[in-house]
């Protein structure tokens, strides 16, 4: 096998039900967060995922890491994906070590590997002290320090970073990045999800760029951030009428208006609106 | 359907050792919370059995059934029906209990309520320690009769997963569930003859309600670890107790493991 891919998509769509605003039922009008997204991933390439706010980047996310399904398309992922958000996803009410443990006992790993998980994050976290401490005590910088080391000494195959690294200081997001390229040179994926442009463009071989739930370019590093960079600056250039137009011509397009459902799906829709 | 029922069994089986340490870290994790640790464990349920033994055994009088002392009588249903309760209603909230973990990585829900009961295990093994102590007490001591009541654990273990697997997703869909189920369970204490004797009483008349009784899954577990306390009647002997057992059981896991394959993917949508 010459060229593996880490992850394919073909054809995937991710639906949201909306709510109106009066809360009542709604029936047929559904979201697009993202539609008819196509793309693979090579192994061991490191992607970057830009998009502005509301594009889809962290249902992205989310999709890629396989915590919900899709409803259209197909994907495949080859290997064992670690997420990586801000919001961690840390028992407030245990200590850091404990974090560890749980999470250790959540993936079910043996004994010695939760030992290497816990010294990993150890060397790595430098919070000291504080790995002893309930993890509500800790400053927002400390937790996602600690959750962003557990997750980057599991050492998995293919490493979702959603924007993790904008709340560590400089030092610490050098440290991680400095950690990723030793992963990038092992030969893992990595997917890096930002709107911080110069990181990307450090860190990363290709990008990817999405907007309005649908994938606009994928392909060169530099070429993609330029687009970009060039979109992001039109867009504040505009006025304020302007961009609402803009905003509410790219929310159109992602509202299906009659969708033929199942009774299932209608269930469920049912439940959701509710 | 005989799909989900085969990918909901082999997700249980590659995980097992997952289920394992994911229960022994919660048993941990309570025990550490409180001072006294282990000690709650085996207190909480000998409180409960002495609750019930003075009221039926004390103030009402129920000296002995069929010719077992109350106290060893009741304990020798109880024991197993104090497994069975925390696992439904606990494994009712096994899904929802874990949103964080289940919206944060990729994770095998269908594990879960197996883990719950794992972790209730652990104190249907204090209890018997308590049993077998207080049945010496009363000159009543393991036999091989009692080596069915592997069997009946099992069966227990099996009907209370399947149970969970259906409400813990019915509770991800509304929050109404977990409530229904803890009222009904406290109804299915008195209406499942764990405290009276179902051949006793005025019951006997009414044919029709003792029959729906036996078909009750919980009765046919409780009147199984009394059988291997203290009748030995053997298995055969509830053979249409067991039929209908098997038959809720079975339907029970098709339905539950159907439902958690239809939603496994929506469950971080649902919250």
């Amino acid at each position: 096998m010459e060229l593996e891919y880490a992850v394919e998509f073909h054809h995937v769509s991710k639906i949201y039900a909306l709510k109106s605003k009066d809360n009542k039922y709604v029936e047929d009008k559904m979201f697009y967060a993202l539609k008819d997204i196509n793309f693979k991933i090579c192994k061991g390439e490191v992607v970057g995922i830009l998009g502005t706010n509301g594009s889809g980047k962290s249902t992205m996310s989310l999709l890629l890491s396989e915590i919900c399904g899709y409803d259209e398309g197909e994907m495949i992922v080859n290997g064992e994906q670690a997420l990586i958000a801000i919001n961690t996803g840390l028992n407030q009410q245990l200590t850091g070590e404990e974090n560890i443990e749980l999470k250790g006992a959540l993936l079910g790993l043996p004994k010695h590997r939760v030992e290497e998980l816990k010294q990993g994050v150890i060397e790595f976290a430098e919070i000291g002290d504080f790995l002893y401490q309930p993890v509500k005590k800790y400053s927002s910088g400390m937790k996602s320090r600690l959750g962003f080391s557990i997750n980057l000494c599991l050492n998995p195959d293919i490493l979702i970073v959603d924007e993790a690294l904008s709340v560590g200081d400089k030092g610490f997001a050098n440290k991680c990045l400095k950690k990723m390229n030793e992963l990038k040179e092992e030969g893992k994926t990595i997917i890096f999800i930002s709107h911080s442009l110069p990181q990307v463009r450090k860190f990363c071989d290709t990008a990817m760029w999405i907007e309005g739930g649908m994938l606009i370019e994928y392909g060169d590093i530099d070429e993609v951030c330029d687009h970009y960079g060039d979109y992001v600056k039109y867009y504040n250039n505009l006025s304020k009428k302007e961009q609402k137009i803009e905003r509410d011509r790219k929310f159109e397009k992602r509202i299906i208006p009659n969708l033929k459902r199942s009774f299932m799906d209608k269930f469920f829709a049912a439940i959701k609106t509710r | 359907m005989f799909k989900s029922m085969k990918y909901v069994l082999k997700e249980n089986k590659d995980n097992l050792y997952r289920i394992y340490s994911i229960s022994k870290y919660e048993l941990l994790a309570d025990m550490r919370d409180s001072k006294l640790g282990l000690f709650w464990n085996f207190a909480n349920p000998a409180i409960q059995v002495l609750t019930y033994w003075f009221m039926f055994g004390i103030v009402w009088n129920k000296s002995s059934v069929d010719g077992i002392k109350y106290l060893p009588w009741m304990l020798g249903g109880m024991v197993v029906w104090f497994f069975i309760s925390p696992c439904i209603t606990n494994g009712c909230n096994a899904v929802f209990s874990k949103t964080n973990v289940i919206t944060k990585m990729k994770f095998p829900v269908s594990i879960l309520p197996l883990t719950v009961i794992l972790k209730e295990l652990f104190n249907h093994a204090c209890l018997m320690i308590i049993l077998v102590v207080i049945f010496a007490g009363y000159g009543i001591f393991p036999s091989y009769h009692w080596l069915g009541l592997i069997y009946y654990l099992l069966c227990a273990i099996i009907f209370a997963t399947s149970l969970s697997l259906t409400t813990s997703v019915l509770n991800m869909l509304a929050r109404d569930t977990r409530k229904l189920v803890l009222a009904c369970m406290r109804l299915l204490l008195y209406l499942t003859p764990v405290l009276w004797d179902i051949n006793s009483g005025n019951l006997a008349k009414h044919k029709l309600i003792v029959r729906i009784i036996k078909m009750n899954p919980i009765y046919y577990i409780v009147q199984g670890y009394r059988d291997c306390f203290f009748y030995h009647y053997g298995f055969l002997h509830y053979w249409k107790s067991a039929l209908a057992f098997w038959v809720i059981t079975f339907a029970l896991f098709a339905l539950g493991s159907y439902i958690m394959c239809r939603f496994k993917d929506k469950f971080a949508d649902l919250i």
